[in-house]
């Protein structure tokens, strides 16, 4: 039925930078494309502030607004299949070491001044973590993280400036204990990798899966993006091809810096949906 | 407030299994096969792999309610092999794909990898000054 199916797919990546990566991806259906999409998006573990106890906050913002930017601040995520386990999987009570990074916040302002409290006043701290209670069952973890795992992304890297939480006057404070937990961007969006993730296929819409709406001319008014050069615009004589099949996608994967873009588009294959569940409803059917 | 927990979207509960499969009684060589705890990621990926089989007559999905997270996928075959049986193929041939997938970008990486540890410009905007210092004089903390 499709002359590519048996072909392997083919991928070229054209640039590749710190916090993205920018490929085309050719031999799959847009099916498969699409899936691989929405696995970058929504299927990869990352870590994010989760539990947030606030302990005096007398900045302009609410606990609750305090709270839901905390859990948007970009925390490093490094092989976070292995370095973490989900609290829901974990044998402890509540939360400890092996699914749950504790971080602490605690600024005052003294100065008449206006002083940003940023994701770099987060402070790994294990005293978050209640002495009395236990850990879940041993396993491999610890050993799997990185130095900096469940740190704020850039913290201590005076090249990348970081994120506002709130800005502070004299006599105000913002005292925080929290939990970062691992999760799925399907849960939250802020276990997202990607900050975006742009997606795109035949450039010139020779295959008409979408209709332009225009004044006179649709070719003067839509510009075309710069995908449109790597391949053949249409002739004006060429009849519609009602068998054509999209052929070349492109991807352009931006990440907000939990995991880097490599990371991120080589666990697609190896993770979630798209190979996992495969093989778990392989086993299912074979019982 | 009634909304259902999120991760009831893709954790299985106890006992809970991945895959049903009911065999159709009215039409031949056919099955209906809900998968639970699963979306429009893998159902249009299997779908899409099924049609490409010479031997699939129909294979279709839906997620039936948006708030149920489950979907129904149907496929109907010419008779030289069970529903099942093909769907377990496109499985199959699906991880292969991804497989040979992962080592094309394990290929690319590596001759990329020069130019992608070092990042000459600021991907993320120059460096921010600090607050302003108010001008000196009082204010209303001061009494
Ligand atoms: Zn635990």
């Amino acid at each position: 039925m499709q002359a590519n199916a048996e072909l392997e797919p083919s991928v070229h990546i054209r640039e590749l930078k710190k916090d993205r990566v920018n490929f085309v991806l050719e031999n799959v259906d847009l099916a498969f494309a699409n899936s691989l999409r929405r696995v970058m998006m929504a299927d990869l573990p990352t870590v994010a502030i989760d539990t947030v106890e606030v302990v005096s906050n007398t900045t302009v913002l609410p606990d609750e607004f305090i709270a839901h930017r905390l859990g948007m601040i970009p925390l490093v995520s490094a092989n976070c299949d292995e370095a973490i386990r989900e609290t829901r999987e974990c044998t402890c009570d509540t939360a400890c070491e092996y699914c749950a990074i504790p971080l602490s916040l605690n600024v005052a302002c003294h100065d008449s001044r206006t002083l940003d409290i940023t994701s770099n006043h987060l402070q790994y701290d294990p005293s978050v973590f209640n002495p009395q209670q236990e850990s879940g069952a041993e396993g491999e973890e610890l050993t799997k993280r990185v130095d900096n795992f469940g740190h704020p992304v850039g913290k201590n890297d005076p090249s990348l400036p970081p994120v506002l939480i709130a800005k502070i006057r004299k006599g105000q404070e913002l005292k925080v204990r929290c939990l970062a937990k691992r999760g799925l961007a399907k849960e939250h969006a802020k276990w997202s990798p990607c900050s975006a993730v742009a997606f795109e296929y035949d450039p010139h819409n020779k295959l008409r899966h979408t209709t332009y709406w225009y004044e006179t001319d649709p070719r003067a008014e839509w510009p075309l993006s710069d995908n449109a050069r790597e391949e053949e615009p249409p002739r004006d004589d060429e009849p519609f091809d009602f068998n054509a099949k999209p052929q070349r996608f492109y991807f352009e994967v931006e990440t907000d810096g939990s995991l880097g873009p490599q990371e991120v588009v080589m666990k697609v294959s190896k993770h979630p949906s798209a190979s996992c569940h495969c093989a778990e409803s392989l086993e299912f059917i074979n019982m | 407030m009634n909304a259902p927990n999120r991760s009831e979207l893709f954790v299985l509960e106890d006992g809970e299994k991945a895959v049903e499969i009911i065999e159709d009684t009215k039409i031949p060589n056919a099955a209906t096969i809900k998968v639970v705890k699963q979306d429009h990621t893998l159902a249009n990926m299997l779908r899409s792999q099924l049609l490409a089989t010479p031997s699939v007559l129909f294979a279709g999905y839906k997620v039936p309610h948006p708030l149920q997270p489950y979907f129904i996928l149907k496929i109907q075959t010419d008779g030289t092999i069970t529903p099942a049986d093909v769907l377990q193929q496109a499985c199959s041939k699906l991880i292969g794909t991804l497989t040979a997938l992962e080592a094309k970008f394990k290929r690319e990486f590596s001759f990329k990898d020069v130019e992608g540890a070092v990042v000459s410009e600021d991907p993320y905007g120059g460096p921010s000054t600090g607050g302003p210092t108010w001008a000196g004089g009082r204010d209303y903390l001061d009494f």
